[in-house]
């Protein structure tokens, strides 16, 4: 199963109850289908870019989760029907890439090696200045 | 770099990304992708904005995520 992120913007207009219902409608069926909620924020009501469906507002909520990927066109499915969604977008959470990792190991090494060397460049600098 | 009668100096551009060393750009982090658009709305171009391919890439597929939205405008309100 792939890590997903998904963004929904909801109704401006639907009240806190509202909006933990809606939560839980997208996130029991990922659970239901074997799959798992990593993580749920809420950004709460945003100034829209631009009106969507004459609305200036929008309430965000974003779900990270790990989904089987039939799951995938199904929730799509479901947020159109749904009136309240405003807009919604998943897109494949970025991977932890191995370079990222790498290079930050790296970034360690050269600090260890650095801090002893880092004075006699400087030091070089400013006898070539005189 | 300048040529012969060219009074305008010039300045070697550079991508902002790496010289930060961004490792990724988020399509969530509107305030930061904010800096490559124009006041229209428009991605601005690697030539303008100095950015290398690998940045200007993840930037310009960042953009339209967050067009989709509406982090971003897809056109400026005052040009409607």
């Amino acid at each position: 199963m792939k890590l997903y992120e998904t963004t929904i913007i909801y109704d401006p207009g639907l009240e806190e109850a509202r909006i933990n219902e809606e939560v839980d409608r997208v996130t029991q069926p990922i659970a239901q289908a074997g799959g798992e909620v990593v993580e749920v924020q809420r950004w709460g009501k945003k100034k829209l870019a631009y009106n969507i469906r004459k609305r200036r507002d929008g309430t965000y909520i974003h779900v990270k989760h790990k989904s089987p990927a039939p799951l995938i066109g199904e929730m799509d499915r479901r947020f159109r029907l749904n009136e309240s969604v405003l807009r919604h977008l998943t897109v494949l959470a970025p991977k932890e890439s191995p370079r990222a990792a790498e290079e930050a190991a790296k970034a360690e090494a050269a600090k260890a090696e650095g801090v002893p060397g880092a004075p006699g460049p400087v030091e070089t600098a400013s006898t070539a200045v005189d | 770099m300048a040529r012969d009668g060219e009074s305008r100096s010039y300045r070697r551009k550079f991508c902002k990304l790496c010289f930060d060393k961004v490792e990724r750009i988020d399509y969530k982090d509107d305030r930061r992708l904010s800096r490559f658009i124009t006041d229209r709305g428009k991605i601005v171009p690697r030539r303008i904005s100095g950015t290398c391919a690998r940045h200007q890439s993840q930037i310009t597929e960042a953009v339209k995520r967050a067009r989709i939205l509406a982090l971003l405008p897809f056109t400026s309100d005052q040009y409607r």
